[in-house]
């Protein structure tokens, strides 16, 4: 029996911005020991410019602290998670987030505030929905890289050998997981709800050009909550920019560094509620997840993993090296939300942006053959209710809908 | 379990920010997807020259909507092309006609 599977009709990813696991949930350690996040007597630390231990503290703020941008274009998060090693047989150790953020500004002291992360009670929403609900202790971005070709992963499955932030063209014969459902027989209803026009989408190469009805702004996706009228499938993308509206102001909470941490939480509150008190959140599941870590620190070694079909140019990742897509990106949050599954879930297997694609594609149309192979490859969030699907992994779990599911209030 | 009180941030708009990376990949991507509009969608912006948040949500905003408005006219402007093609064979047919009316006029004579 899998009721929660049964009854699942919509799957919904929120997609944030630049944030790691131990940044924004490692506090939680403390709480569930079972969450692999940081508590003070780990001994995880990084050397500073003047080879001094710099430990993880609890003193991370919503904003104008990450200032400038911790880069996390693909050689820096290289150095990030090598710490400079190069050559064969270099073994990944995560010691190289504060001497990457050194480059940035030559001040020590500003570069330890990269080991700086979220107490718990900082982050009501992101923490209260992580422990109530699955939070998932091996996440990782795709690629150890910025944020388009880590998106153009929860799209496709692949970004094409792209490594950087350049637009990339899709190859023949893999399509985005938008149209794979909207061209499906019978056809499925697939949406990305960017937040405005202002913001648009991240997505703009290959999908925005040619493909417009399958955007929808975030004011249609709270309407289409409200009023049971999601499509099978919805990417939300948050608000990118600080901008002008006709009817007054925006405030960017996309949590991107320099951006207000709180806004994504308002951001993150709403979305939750609106499809929690909406007709179909019997019928939903949400997917919270972070594109990639914005340089900050996490202590978990990414793993490696099937390498893809499209190796980078040997130029791209700036190392001097073709990267082959075989290591997966520093570690991300990562929150699955419904009323089928008991609370304080904690999942240890692995997963990347090509999980995505992967889960949609197998629960909605029963898999897809021109996935690329880290796609073929990546394990899925929820599993397929058509007699495919390993029951043990599901999280779905309960015999019987929580009514003890958290509710938020706008202060 | 009481509601949980979401706290209301702190930050005002900041219209002089300086634009990340990100938003200025965002810009670079729309500029190249412009450059595919028809002239008569081209926002007008210089986009190399953005450097704030506020600049580039402009920009961002124009060629979204730019986007949008090509692909909603469309259908129209496909209508349109193909009375004008019909209209321009037509003309051209009875542009044939007449030559061949008046050919027949001058042998008569």
């Amino acid at each position: 029996m899998a009721a929660g599977l049964d009854n699942l009709k919509h799957i919904v990813v929120l997609m944030m911005e630049n944030r790691s696991f131990d940044h924004m949930l490692g506090s939680l350690k403390a709480v569930n020991p079972a969450i692999d996040g940081y508590i003070d007597s780990d001994p995880f630390t990084n050397p500073d410019a003047n080879n001094n231990p710099v430990k993880p503290q609890a003193l991370a703020e919503f904003q104008g602290q990450l200032n400038p941008d911790p880069d996390h274009h693909f050689p820096a998060v290289d150095v990030q998670i090598y710490n400079g090693q190069t050559g064969k047989g270099r073994v990944a150790n995560m010691q190289g987030f504060v001497t990457s953020y050194f480059h940035q500004r030559e001040d020590v002291a500003h570069s330890q505030k990269i080991m700086y992360y979220f107490k718990q009670s900082d982050l009501p929403v992101l923490t209260t929905l992580a422990v109530q609900f699955a939070v998932f202790n091996k996440w990782f971005a795709s690629i150890p890289g910025p944020t388009i070709c880590n998106r153009a992963f929860a799209h496709y499955g692949t970004s094409f050998g792209r490594v950087d932030m350049d637009p990339f063209d899709v190859i023949e014969p893999i399509k985005s997981i938008y149209t794979r459902l909207v061209t499906a027989s019978p056809p499925r209803q697939a949406k990305v709800y960017y937040y405005d026009t202002s913001s648009s989408t991240m997505e703009v190469a290959n999908l925005l050009q040619h493909q417009t009805e399958v955007f929808g702004t975030y004011p249609q996706f709270l309407s289409d909550c409200d009023k049971g009228l999601l499509p099978d499938y919805s990417f939300v993308e948050p608000n990118y920019s600080d901008h002008d509206t006709d009817d007054g102001e925006e405030v960017a909470n996309d949590q991107h560094p320099d951006h207000d941490v709180q806004a994504g939480e308002q951001l993150i509150a709403e979305v939750y509620t609106h499809i929690k008190n909406g007709p179909e959140w019997a019928s939903t599941a949400l997917l919270i997840v972070y594109d990639e870590h914005g340089a900050i620190f996490d202590h978990v070694v990414p793993p490696a993993c099937q390498p893809d079909r499209f190796p980078s140019s040997q130029v791209d990742p700036g190392t001097g090296q073709p990267f082959q897509f075989d290591r997966l990106g520093v570690r991300v949050p990562a929150i699955l939300i419904s009323p089928w599954i008991p609370k304080g879930t904690v999942v240890d297997r692995v997963f990347d942006h090509a999980s995505i694609p992967a889960t949609i594609s197998k629960f909605f149309l029963g898999g897809y053959s021109d996935a690329s192979p880290r796609e073929a490859n990546a394990d899925v969030f929820i599993e397929p209710n058509n007699g495919q699907g390993n029951m043990a992994n599901n999280l779905l779990s309960l015999d019987v809908m929580r009514d003890d599911c958290p509710d938020f209030k706008m202060s | 379990m009481d509601p949980i009180v979401v706290p209301r941030p702190k930050s005002v708009r900041d219209p002089n920010r300086p634009a990340s990376s990100l938003l200025l990949a965002q810009v670079k991507h729309l500029r190249e997807a412009e450059k595919n509009l028809p002239p008569q969608y081209h926002s007008g912006i210089f986009s190399h020259a953005i450097q704030t948040e506020d600049e580039a949500a402009e920009y961002v905003r124009a060629v979204t909507d730019a986007i949008h408005r090509a692909h909603d006219d469309a259908p129209a402007e496909r209508v349109r092309r193909v009375r004008s093609r019909k209209r321009k064979h037509g003309i051209e047919i009875a542009a044939v006609a007449d030559e061949a009316a008046e050919r027949e006029d001058k042998k008569e004579e």
